[in-house]
């Protein structure tokens, strides 16, 4: 039935996409048409100024201050007419990538072609219309000067060739000077070079396509998406067919599904089409590849690259769906999509930077990680757990940004705007804090993006003390205040700041090492299991924490009371009091503690440290109170910096198997300690285990 | 089942309240009951901003209640929303038609879209055509019809899968009167033909002249309900106009 639902709206929805020929034209059309236009344009332009250059005539002077020995110089490179790429280097470096070498020749037109002659130079006597002035270098008079213009091409052109020609002519001079004094080898063999490439045509070409392809396929499923979602979601309030549409059995869900199922697949036709278009060109001939380009993609590399497209286009076709809903005109909709071409463009151009590699905390980054998986299949490697990882960083979101989108067509804001907040309606009584609730994870995201940055690109330049100050007194603190009075949000009940019962203070003495184990635990696991740490980073990551030479107690006040009582502010008193409204107990510590390893950048401390988050969470929500989440945070931190300070353990220090078993039954009592002493509960739980 | 039988729609408490990110919470509806029953017309009059098109769209499940409950056909409006829209078909001023398709392909989708039976689809949009008048122009594209055309299309939309309930929100807005007139005439003849009908209106005379049972309503709350010669003699006042100013006067 659901699927027979579905069925019958995506025929509606392509039906009516398919009606509108002006889209049609536009997005199928124009591409066909223009982009062999650009390509015409481009080979035609190009091709021009080549001849162009190669009939001009460059202008230059020569100062009267030169001597004798530079004019003869310059007048013989000049009337020499050196061709250009004659080779006279080549037998001192032998610059020898031949595949990139071929490319080159390739693209500039011809390769057996011989190579082009340059442009011819003409001396003048008058200097304002000159492209070039030689004149003796006032502080070396042995150095020729060329005096050019920047803001001009033929000025520019003319030194850079006048400059090539002397530096040939100066080798040779050079050479001939050193075989003259007896030089016992050919002077150009001296400190020859020679670089090969060894990667393989198939490797060279499967990398250029990895790193291409998800780009191009982004922005084709963006913008042949985007036409099909501003007109069914955007243009269906515009023309007011969607309350028609709401008030059929259709579930909003199979609505948004088929609506989804439409862009994306408009997206894909997109890619199909440019594909087609391009693949006709280079067998045409119009497109010119590079002649050793090669490309052997394994057909289970291609499945897997199909694979991971995929939770992409559900991405894009959820986001720009729910931009259609959120937008209540065509007109709203053109103005906010341009912010998220950029938000999907900018991971997307991230993943072609160099260096990426899948298995980092890359993978993690929804887009960016698959675009780094496609790299990574391209040329021939398959990292399964990373990839997975990949697939669902995007896919999640997806999900995630879908169901908003459910969530969205419930709400009264979508169908009518004017007339939901009639205003006639009687006057009602608000106050901000009701809204801190949607607002809150909106405002850990530009908390977390200020900590990035921070540690991104002040994190080198800034010693411990700086960071941790920049950290959690500016970030956290001043975010958490800034939220707090924004809001207007009740102090105590925010941060709950109460008396904890006194049984809670014996659970933190126990909890907190069996909470440290644990995490050790766990990490190990991680380690095992998910993604190996490398020793290196351990190593590095512990002459961080305590290679900066601080005597112990500031190493415990900025590493474990400053931690301790501001990420507790921030984390179990404002996020979890935002929060506390609309999950779970239990989903709520998860998502507190998610939230907070979120923070902690690298990749092998984030679920260790959401694990931790996790925990100190369910004591704030089991004791209504902060403070013991403080002395457990500040003692857990304690531990974790106190015997490598002492040099009590190392970083291989490896824990006996029993003593896992002894903090999982220390975490026991501890949570027997906290949920069993009547203590006052958290809002979270009031009338919820009554 | 709910306890309400075929065909009847009955809300309770009904109250339906919004967070303005201006103003706070809006209570848009403010504790309403009443019942509607089959072969019924049962009209919300009330001023612009009086909670009408917010019941209406909570009954078709577009809102969801923020207190109390309604009950469409037996089905709940928030536990069984899909079965609630099945049995309903929801008309208004704002319940656009799509332009691109023809009136004939309106019909096709939205009686397969309302999980009307695929093999008598056809049977029933031939049927829906003949009896709206507008079989001559079953293959022309919506945007290409007349309003008064359009109307017809709209209301035989409306009913393509034969739904048990019928909810009209202020139907005749924007309508010339030859226009409102037929209009009038169909739901009536959908009222015969034994259909529960819920209507919004702010004009005084269709409310008169159509509804079988008139709620007052103004700020989210009913101020009097019944027959017009109920409502009548509630008051002492003859006509619906001065007995709306004098319900609405005594509740300031």
């Amino acid at each position: 039935m659901r699927g027979g639902t579905i069925g019958v709206l995506l025929r509606h929805e392509l039906r009516m996409l398919m009606r509108d020929t002006r889209m049609l034209l536009i997005t199928f059309g124009v591409p066909v048409v223009v982009f062999p236009a650009l390509i015409f344009l481009m080979r035609n332009v190009e091709s021009r100024e080549e001849q162009r250059l190669e009939r001009t005539v460059f202008r230059y002077a020569v100062s009267p201050e030169l001597d004798a020995d530079a004019r003869s110089l310059l007048r013989r490179v000049v009337e020499a007419g050196v061709p250009r790429d004659a080779g006279v280097e080549a037998g001192a470096v032998e610059a020898a990538r031949p595949a990139e070498a071929r490319n080159d020749a390739t693209f500039r037109g011809d390769p057996t072609a011989p190579p082009p002659m340059p442009a011819r130079f003409e001396e003048s006597t008058d200097t304002s219309d000159t492209d070039v002035l030689v004149a003796p270098d006032p502080g070396d008079a042995r150095t020729l000067r060329l005096a050019y213009r920047a803001d001009d091409d033929f000025s520019r052109a003319a030194a850079s060739e006048l400059r090539d020609r002397l530096a040939r002519v100066r080798n040779e001079l050079r050479d001939s000077i050193l075989s003259a004094a007896g030089l016992p080898v050919a002077p150009e063999r001296v400190a020859a070079v020679e670089s090969v490439n060894v990667a393989t045509p198939e490797r060279e070409g499967g990398a250029l396509l990895g790193l291409m392809l998800m780009p191009f396929v982004l922005l084709l499923l963006l913008t042949g998406g985007s036409i099909a979602a501003v007109d069914t979601l955007s243009g269906e309030k515009e023309r007011g067919t969607l309350e028609t549409l709401l008030t059929t059995a259709a579930t909003r869900h199979d609505i948004v599904r088929a609506k989804q199922l439409a862009i994306a697949l408009l997206g894909f036709g997109l890619v199909i089409v440019n594909a087609a278009n391009l693949l006709a060109y280079v067998v045409l001939g119009v497109v010119p590849l590079p002649e050793s380009l090669a490309l052997s993609l394994a057909p289970f590399d291609l499945v897997l690259i199909v694979l991971l497209l995929a939770p992409l286009t559900a991405l894009t076709a959820s986001a720009l769906l729910l931009l259609s809903g959120r937008t209540s005109s065509y007109r709203d909709y053109q103005v906010a999509f341009f912010p998220l071409l950029l938000v999907f463009l900018a991971p997307a151009l991230a993943s072609m930077l160099p260096g990426m590699e899948l298995r980092s905390a890359v993978a993690f980054a929804p887009v960016t990680g698959i675009g780094v998986a496609i790299r990574e299949l391209a040329v021939g490697e398959r990292d399964f757990p990373f990839l997975a990882i990949a697939f669902l960083s995007t896919a999640l979101p997806a999900l995630w940004i879908s169901r908003l989108t459910e969530r969205a067509l419930s709400t009264e804001r979508l169908i009518e705007p004017a007339r939901a907040r009639g205003t006639d309606a009687p006057p009602g009584h608000a106050h901000p804090s009701m809204l801190f609730p949607r607002h809150v994870l909106r405002w850990f995201a530009l908390m977390w993006a200020a900590f990035f940055t921070v540690s991104l690109w002040l994190g080198e330049s800034l010693e411990l003390r700086e960071q941790v100050v920049l950290n959690l007194v500016v970030v956290f603190g001043g975010g958490s205040l800034l939220m707090i009075r924004r809001y207007r949000l009740p102090w105590r009940e925010t941060l709950a700041l109460r008396r904890p019962p006194a049984l809670a203070w014996i659970a933190v003495l126990i909890g907190a090492p069996a909470g440290y184990v644990t995490g050790i635990g766990i990490a190990s696991l991680v380690d095992a299991f998910l993604f190996p740490v490398p020793e290196g980073v351990l190593e590095a990551f512990g002459d961080v924490m305590l290679g900066a030479e601080l005597p112990l107690w500031q190493l415990l006040l900025f590493l474990a009371v400053l931690p301790g009582v501001l990420e507790e502010i921030a984390f179990r008193g404002v996020l979890l009091h935002g929060l506390s409204r609309r999950l779970h107990p239990l989903v709520l510590c998860l998502a507190v503690g998610a939230v907070f390893g979120l923070f902690h950048v690298s990749l092998f401390r984030i679920v260790p440290t959401a694990y931790l988050g996790t925990l100190l969470a369910a004591v704030v929500v089991l004791t209504g109170s902060i403070w013991p989440a403080m002395a457990w945070h500040a003692l857990n931190n304690a531990i974790a910096l106190v015997p490598a300070h002492m040099g009590w353990v190392g970083v291989d220090t490896r824990l006996p198997a029993w003593s896992y078993a002894v903090a999982v039954l220390a975490l026991v009592a501890s949570w027997t300690l906290l949920t069993g002493g009547h203590p006052r509960r958290h809002a979270a739980l009031q009338g919820r285990d009554t | 089942m709910t306890g309400a039988g075929r065909g009847v729609v009955r809300v309770e408490g009904l109250v339906k309240t919004f967070v303005d990110e201006g103003r706070g919470e809006v209570r848009a509806v403010d504790g309403i009951d009443f019942t509607c029953r089959p072969g019924e017309i049962f009209g919300l009059l009330g001023a612009n901003g009086a909670g009408k098109t917010t019941t209406l769209r909570v009954l078709s499940t577009i809102l969801a209640p923020t207190e109390g409950r309604a009950v469409v056909d037996g089905h709940d409006v928030v536990r069984t929303p899909e079965a609630v829209r099945r049995s309903l078909g929801f008309h208004s001023a704002s319940t656009a038609l799509y332009p691109r398709l023809t009136a004939r392909e309106t019909l096709e989708f939205f009686a397969a879209v309302n999980g009307y039976p695929a093999h008598l689809v056809e049977a029933r949009v031939e049927a829906l055509m003949e009896r709206f008048g507008i079989a001559a122009w079953a293959d022309a594209r919506v945007d290409n019809l007349s309003s008064g055309m359009k109307q017809k299309v709209s209301i035989a939309r409306t009913v393509a899968h034969d739904p048990p309930v019928l909810i009209f929100d202020e139907p005749s807005v924007g309508l010339d009167v030859m226009s409102a007139l037929e209009l009038r005439g169909l739901i009536a003849e959908l009222r015969d033909q034994g259909k529960t009908i819920l209507l919004s209106t702010h004009i005084m005379t269709e409310a008169e002249r159509l509804c079988d049972r008139i709620a007052i309503l103004h700020r989210g709350r009913i101020l009097g309900e019944g027959t017009l010669d109920e409502l009548r003699s509630a008051t002492s006042l003859h006509y619906l106009e001065d007995i709306f100013v004098h319900l609405v006067r005594g509740s300031a």
